[in-house]
């Protein structure tokens, strides 16, 4: 009896040791790349929080494969060279993937890092178009990158009835850009473009490129440069009596437009990335992410959220934590719905469609467009 | 739009700018007549005056609502403050200044913009700060040319306050003393005038009336940021040279022509609105080697 009691003592033990162990080793490590210091601690901190409730929540549901999603942070304090140190510090920490990427400019020497690596990398928020080039294969990015709202402009003017239209920019080279490729956009689909402008930053009184604007008649003004210029731009137009459409750039997305541009502002067309308040599908994120960190998701959190469910969706569709197994189903992603939208990619690995969203202004705020 | 239409309505632009261009080279152009300093900080004046307005505003439209009352208020307010801050800055910071060569003085009032457009950027952050005031969008349709009653109302306010001054240079024994200093202190000193106090005096016009411009550009435009006075500062210096430096008409004039010319230059197609500078920049460079004394201006002119 004592002998037997000893024994069941001792594989019970033994067994649930071995169970223990089993659970312990069956913990999937998953890197996030973010700036916690620095500028952008806020919005890095931000989509921390998304993929780790994100985590949580598929822990929660039984994990990955059965296996438990372990996180592991790696700060770029969106700066190239953190950003080499934290991808380091993620790669011999043995992460299967990693999850994350704000700033571009942080994340491009990284690429090359997990590339080496052979790590599975889904990029959230950066976007610029140099990550395209630097990517070895294993990198996907999931957020647009800035141009892809020149589809989503074109289409808007398209579903209005409007032939032709009028750019105005700033000579920068985000604003530049932007009205050059949706005047190459617009002259190829065969219609018209009235009006190229460009006006000085700061200038105030805008009442020269107004009537320049309004002597050709256009039936939408698209300013493609920033809000506080742009504020001006449109309350003067309003102000000499144009009353059609008007669209603004991303870069215009701010409440201070609105603010600046008073009644004026009322029914213009803003494009956006795709932030919390604006998704119809993020409604239950965004009251979970509150009654989880106590604070309002910032504008890259749904994106973020996306990007880890991404993953362990395509861990479980690999069926494995091989890499090749694991960037194969990336690569394969079809029908995948984020709160952000579907997500898909193109063979350059970047996101097959714009995931830009519509905005107007009614009654001194933004809200989606239908 | 026909080619008349466009004619009519940047003239009606033309003339809305030019008169915030007018005010503000009314103080360049007084200060540089009593004293011979040209005041680069003078478009830092018109800024603060647009910033002095919205405090007050933003304080007033608590009682008075944003209506034209408290438009009104906040403009006199905001006059009477920056005015007695441009005597203060002459007090302080030219006054020590005034045997000294000519080049430090010039300095100082270089100094003295750098001190004040900082000082806001500190304490707005740099931010645009935006005007609560909507004016409203009713006004004259004639064809396709559009004219707010705001924007005629703005024309107005400033004839009333150029014609205001010019009657107080012409009209007045203070009026007669600033033309009196502007000819030789030295006479007027011994001729029992109090030439400080109206040194003093002309600070205050001068600084005010380029407030008042200021506070009329934030309820316009609809909103203000630090850097605002920068360029305004400089087109209003190149009105006050294009109608002749030291002249009180010559910087109406002045101020007046530069805005249409502006408003037409940036019409002539295949140069854009961007170009628009460089026609004012490039018409002081002209007038200073063809004409350096401006339109109005002598060589032995009678400044004031």
């Amino acid at each position: 009896m004592r002998k037997s009691l000893l024994v069941s003592t001792v594989c019970g033990v033994a067994a649930g040791m071995l169970l223990f162990g089993q659970v312990h080793a069956a913990d999937l490590k998953i890197g996030i790349m973010i700036p916690t210091t620095g500028s952008e601690a806020t919005s890095g901190k931000d989509m921390e929080n998304a993929i780790k409730l994100a985590a949580k929540e598929i822990n929660e549901g039984g994990g990955v494969l059965g296996m438990n999603i372990v996180t592991m942070t790696g700060d770029d304090a969106c700066d190239p060279q953190q950003g080499t140190a934290a991808a380091n510090k993620l790669v011999s920490a043995d992460v299967a993937a990693v999850v994350g990427g704000y700033c571009s400019g942080a994340t491009l020497p990284t690429l090359k890092i997990y590339g080496d690596a052979n790590v599975p990398f889904v990029i959230c928020a950066a976007n610029s178009t140099k990550l395209i080039d630097a990517n070895m294969g294993n990198a996907f990015q999931i957020n647009s990158t800035g141009f892809d709202q020149v589809n989503t402009a074109v289409e808007l003017f398209e579903k209005k009835g409007i032939q032709k239209i009028a750019l105005i920019h700033q000579g920068d080279g985000y604003s530049e850009d932007l009205a050059k490729l949706t005047r190459e956009k617009w002259t190829a689909m065969g219609k018209e473009v009235v009006a190229y402008e460009v006006v000085n930053k700061g200038e105030q009184d805008q009442s020269a490129l107004v009537t320049r604007i309004k002597s050709k008649a256009p039936d939408a003004v698209f300013w493609t440069a920033y809000y506080a210029d742009g504020a001006l731009v449109i309350k003067q137009l309003r102000q000499a009596g144009y009353r059609d459409l008007i669209a603004v750039g991303d870069g215009s997305n701010s409440p201070k437009l609105l603010e600046i541009a008073g009644k004026a502002a009322e029914g213009v067309y803003c494009f956006s990335n795709p932030t919390v308040e604006y998704l119809p599908a993020a409604k239950e994120f965004h009251a979970k992410y509150k009654q989880t960190f106590n604070q309002e998701p910032d504008a890259y959190a749904a994106l973020a959220y996306d990007g880890m469910n991404l993953m362990a969706d395509a861990i479980t569709r690999a069926g494995s934590t091989d890499k090749d197994a694991i960037k194969k189903a990336l690569a394969e992603t079809s029908g995948f719905t984020g709160i952000a939208g579907p997500i898909s990619f193109t063979d350059k690995n970047t996101l097959a469609r714009s995931n830009f969203v519509t905005l107007i202004a009614k009654d001194g705020k933004w809200t989606l467009a239908e | 739009m026909s080619f008349q239409d466009i004619l009519l309505q940047q003239l009606a632009n033309g003339l809305i700018l030019g008169s915030f261009y007018a005010l503000v080279a009314l103080g360049y152009t007084m200060v540089y007549g009593i004293i011979k300093l040209l005041n680069f900080a003078h478009g830092d004046l018109y800024m603060l005056g647009a910033f002095i307005g919205f405090v007050v505003l933003s304080f007033l439209s608590a009682f008075l609502g944003d209506s034209w009352t408290g438009i009104l208020c906040s403009m006199v307010l905001s006059m009477i403050a920056v005015g007695l801050l441009g005597v203060l800055i002459q007090r302080v910071a030219y006054q020590p200044m005034l045997s000294a060569p000519r080049l430090s003085i010039l300095i100082t009032a270089l100094a003295v913009s750098m001190i004040l457009a900082n000082l806001v950027m500190a304490l707005t952050d740099g931010e645009y700060l935006a005007f609560s005031t909507d004016l409203g969008y009713d006004g004259l349709e004639l064809g396709n040319v559009f004219i707010t009653y705001t924007q005629m109302v703005l024309v107005g306010a400033a004839a009333v306050l150029m014609i205001a001054l010019y009657l107080f240079v012409h009209k007045t024994m203070y009026g007669k003393a600033m033309r009196a200093i502007a000819i030789d202190q030295d006479a007027c000193r011994l001729m029992g005038i109090n030439v400080n106090r109206i040194i003093a005096l002309t600070f205050f016009i001068g600084t005010s009336l380029a407030a008042s411009a200021g506070i009329m550009a934030g309820t316009y435009y609809g909103s203000i940021h630090f850097f605002m006075g920068f360029v305004v500062g400089l087109k209003a210096f190149t009105s006050a040279v294009i109608g002749g430096i030291g002249s009180i008409p010559g910087a109406m004039l002045g101020g007046l022509l530069l805005g249409l010319l502006e408003s037409y230059g940036t019409q002539i197609p295949f140069i854009g609105t961007e170009w628009k500078d460089v026609f004012s920049f490039g018409i002081l460079i002209l007038l200073l080697v063809f004409k350096p004394t401006g339109i109005l201006g002598k060589t032995e002119i009678e400044r004031m």
